[in-house]
């Protein structure tokens, strides 16, 4: 989102700067056109003044001598004028050609001058005195016609140039009503879209967050990128997170009420069944008991050798012993675990070489603190399962390995891993996903308890337990112990190894 | 020495009648005003054009606004002294021995030339090619003076003519005018309008430098005696301190950067003091043809 606001900045702020540099130089043209038409016209006046100030002095020729003739003063001062604004002319810059005509053109001026300068002082005779006027009037005449002709002349194209400059300057002018007209536009859009960009993510979390108000923590917000995206991520890890903490404390409290009825089950049943489990031993002791009763009782004895096992598997579910920790080799606990349990895999597969065994333990593998009875029971479970999941045989591989923060359970910083992973028949996905529950067994005879067994003494040493497919077929547990009490623990002392 | 003492007493004499004539004028305080008159030495419009720098840096220097008034003849200066609009005027050398005989004007200063020349001398010329050599060959030819008061123009060669028998110039000539001003007498001649003409040398010259014509087709039959170049005189009841700031300003041009400028451009190195006895010349003239300057009628015909 903050890329998206500086973008959208960057783009808007780099838009009303080309805008307003393009307002600015067309504004500029405008008033430098306009200014050269002002100057242009400001020449035409002047040759229109110069045209004015010839005519005028012509008539002060005219009526010289007349009740009509101007002050001597106001002639020359008219004079003065029209040798000035001629000159005025060659001030200006303008074209070689131009220059050569406004030189004639003052040249005439200065000729119209001599002539007056002679008519104004000279004193003859009459004829003389008419010959001298003649000339200046001819003189001034001529003067006259070139004005008017550039005069004429230049009009036109000052004209033509005028409509010209305004036209172009009109376009202008649509040009700036259309950029003061979208920019209001454009900068309402931007507006909008932020708004937007703003409102809907935010009205999205404030949805979610009353769900999860109201109780429904599986609704997960979909849909948002950049910053509300992330925020998005960790809101819908945190419904997860409350989710399965309410789920976990639902599960205790049950497991604590299942545990309570189960001790007092126990208790009850425990001596009840103490009694029967003697009296049958006793009554099997007796030699005149029948063959067929032998059988009977014998019966009935593993039955309640059963329940005595049922009652101490409910007992250790439900009221699990508080693990005693020490620092533990790992290695030393599999592999005093794969010693008890091979008895049992060849009974279980029915062949001493149907199972084989494979151990890939890593000798650096670090001590973690764990109590190695309970560690021991998780594993001799999970060997046992594998054994019974392979029952035409098959391998059973154990492995060990050290994993930094960075592993497969970041969450768990510094952790050990051990993978039990057989090639037996595997477990479908649905019976994976119920598999650690209690209670839950595929097997004819299971209590259900054993694998929810492991994963509770697995958590209460703080670890993680999982199951997967095993890629070459059959199954993989993985269990996951932290190293967070034994920081930089490698040699044992005192601790319980094999080693 | 004794000649000067002559024409101071004979100056002094005509100034009674100009005594008459003072008024009262207001030169002082902020609205104060003097008005310059210029004889028609040249075209009038390039007098005025040549004169305004001048004036306007004494008008900066001194503190009253001046304005020019350009005269088609030279006599109006009398006229317009008379009838007391004109405050101060650059005179020629016979206008101002006029203006001083009859209204009583005081001369301040004149120009040096950039030559260091400060008088001008009249000259008769003709075309070479007219074939006239003397006096007597002018007989029945057209004659173009400048003015009736003028020394170069009129005073002088009158005088000539008088020195070589002719008394009556109306009657020996077939037609007698006057151009008004120098430069127009000279081009008459050498555009072949008049066969005589007469003029002042510094006119005769500046035009020479543009037109070689001028010195290439003219001929100079005689030259008169020197006498002050065109001289800046004020009425005699201007405001003394105004006098002496006129005269000031005018003398101390050329110790300035501003003036020093302005005096190239005029065609003068400098101001310098001009007095009475520096006419004597004119007045001489004035008795060769028996001319009372007094009682002159300079109005041409």
């Amino acid at each position: 989102m903050k890329k998206r606001i500086i973008i959208g900045l960057s783009v808007f702020a780099l838009i009303f700067f080309a805008g307003g540099i393009y307002i600015v130089s067309t504004i500029e043209k405008a008033t430098s056109t306009l200014d050269r038409l002002i100057r242009l016209h400001q020449v035409e006046i002047l040759r229109e003044q110069l045209l004015t100030d010839a005519r005028r002095v012509q008539a002060d020729l005219a009526f010289k001598g007349t009740h009509y003739a101007r002050e001597l003063d106001t002639v020359v001062a008219h004079v003065l004028e029209l040798g000035n604004e001629a000159r005025s002319c060659l001030g200006c810059h303008h074209s070689e050609e131009i220059t050569a005509k406004i030189t004639d053109l003052v040249q005439q001026v200065q000729n119209y001058k001599d002539a007056l300068s002679r008519v104004l002082t000279i004193r003859a005779n009459t004829a003389r005195l008419e010959e001298e006027e003649h000339r200046a009037v001819d003189v001034g005449q001529q003067l006259v016609d070139q004005l008017t002709t550039m005069t004429s002349l230049t009009r036109a194209r000052l004209d033509q140039r005028t409509r010209a400059s305004l036209q172009a300057i009109g376009g202008m002018k649509s040009v700036l009503f259309i950029l003061i007209s979208i920019g209001p536009i454009l900068a309402l859009g931007l507006a909008v879209i932020f708004i937007k960009g703003f409102t809907r993510p935010v009205g999205l979390l404030l949805q979610a967050t009353r769900k999860v108000k109201g109780g429904d923590l599986s609704f997960r917000i979909q849909g948002l990128r950049d910053e509300f995206g992330e925020v998005a991520a960790s809101f819908n890890e945190m419904s997860a997170s409350l989710h399965e903490q309410i789920q976990n404390m639902q599960r205790a409290e049950h497991l604590k009420m299942v545990g309570e009825m189960a001790a007092g089950l126990v208790h009850e049943v425990k001596n009840p069944l103490a009694g029967i489990k003697a009296s049958i031993q006793i009554l099997l002791q007796e030699g005149n008991v029948p063959e067929e009763d032998r059988v009977v009782l014998t019966a009935v004895l593993g039955e309640v050798n059963r329940i005595e096992s049922l009652m101490k598997g409910l007992l250790d579910f439900a009221r699990p012993p508080k693990p005693q920790f020490m620092p533990v080799d790992m290695n030393s606990v599999v592999e005093s675990s794969i010693t008890l349990s091979l008895p049992y895999s060849s009974v279980a597969s029915g062949s001493r070489k149907a199972v084989e065994i494979v151990k890939r333990l890593d000798p650096r593998l670090p001590m973690v603190m764990a109590d190695p009875n309970q560690m021991q029971q998780v594993l001799l479970n999970l060997f046992m399962n594998a054994v019974e999941a392979m029952p035409g045989g098959g391998t059973l591989t154990v492995s060990t390995s050290e994993n930094l923060e960075t592993g497969s359970s970041p969450d768990m910083g510094r952790h050990i891993q051990i993978e039990i992973a057989d090639t037996g028949k595997g477990i479908d996905e649905e019976t994976r996903k119920k598999i650690f529950q209690p209670f839950f067994t595929t097997k004819r005879k299971g209590t259900g308890l054993g694998l929810a067994i492991t994963k509770r003494f697995v958590e209460m040493h703080s670890g993680k337990i999982s199951i997967d497919q095993n890629p070459n077929g059959g199954t993989i547990f993985r269990i996951l112990l932290p190293r967070t009490n034994m920081e930089e623990t490698t040699a044992p002392t005192g601790a319980l190894t094999g080693r | 020495m004794l000649r000067g003492c002559l024409l101071a007493s004979i100056l002094g004499l005509a100034l009674l009648p100009g005594l008459a004539q003072s008024q009262e004028r207001k030169e002082t305080g902020s609205d104060k005003s003097l008005l310059i008159g210029l004889i028609p030495e040249q075209n009038i419009f390039k007098q005025i054009e040549r004169y305004t720098p001048l004036t306007d840096y004494l008008s900066k220097k001194v503190g009253v606004k001046i304005r020019l008034k350009v005269l088609t003849r030279y006599g109006n200066i009398i006229d317009n002294f008379a009838s007391s609009s004109l405050d101060a005027a650059f005179f020629g050398s016979f206008t101002y021995a006029l203006a001083h005989t009859k209204l009583g004007v005081e001369v301040l200063a004149r120009p040096e030339a950039l030559d260091g020349s400060s008088t001008y001398h009249g000259l008769l010329f003709v075309r070479k090619d007219s074939g006239i050599k003397n006096v007597k060959s002018m007989k029945g030819k057209r004659i173009a003076f400048v003015d009736k008061a003028t020394t170069a123009g009129f005073l002088f060669p009158v005088a000539h003519l008088m020195r070589h028998g002719v008394t009556d110039y109306k009657t020996y000539f077939k037609e007698v005018y006057f151009t008004g001003t120098h430069d127009h007498a000279i081009l008459d001649v050498l555009n072949k309008r008049a066969d005589v003409g007469a003029a002042k040398n510094t006119v005769f010259e500046r035009l020479a430098q543009t037109d070689t014509r001028i010195s290439q087709e003219l001929v100079v039959l005689d030259k008169s005696a020197n006498v002050p170049e065109n001289a800046l005189a004020v009425r005699r009841d201007l405001d003394t301190a105004l006098k002496r700031l006129l005269l000031d300003a005018l003398l101390s041009m050329s110790n300035r950067s501003d003036g020093q400028t302005i005096l190239l451009n005029f065609g003068a190195k400098r101001f310098i003091l001009t007095a009475d006895r520096d006419y004597w010349a004119v007045v001489q003239y004035a008795r060769e043809i028996n001319l009372d300057l007094a009682k002159y009628d300079y109005m041409n015909e």
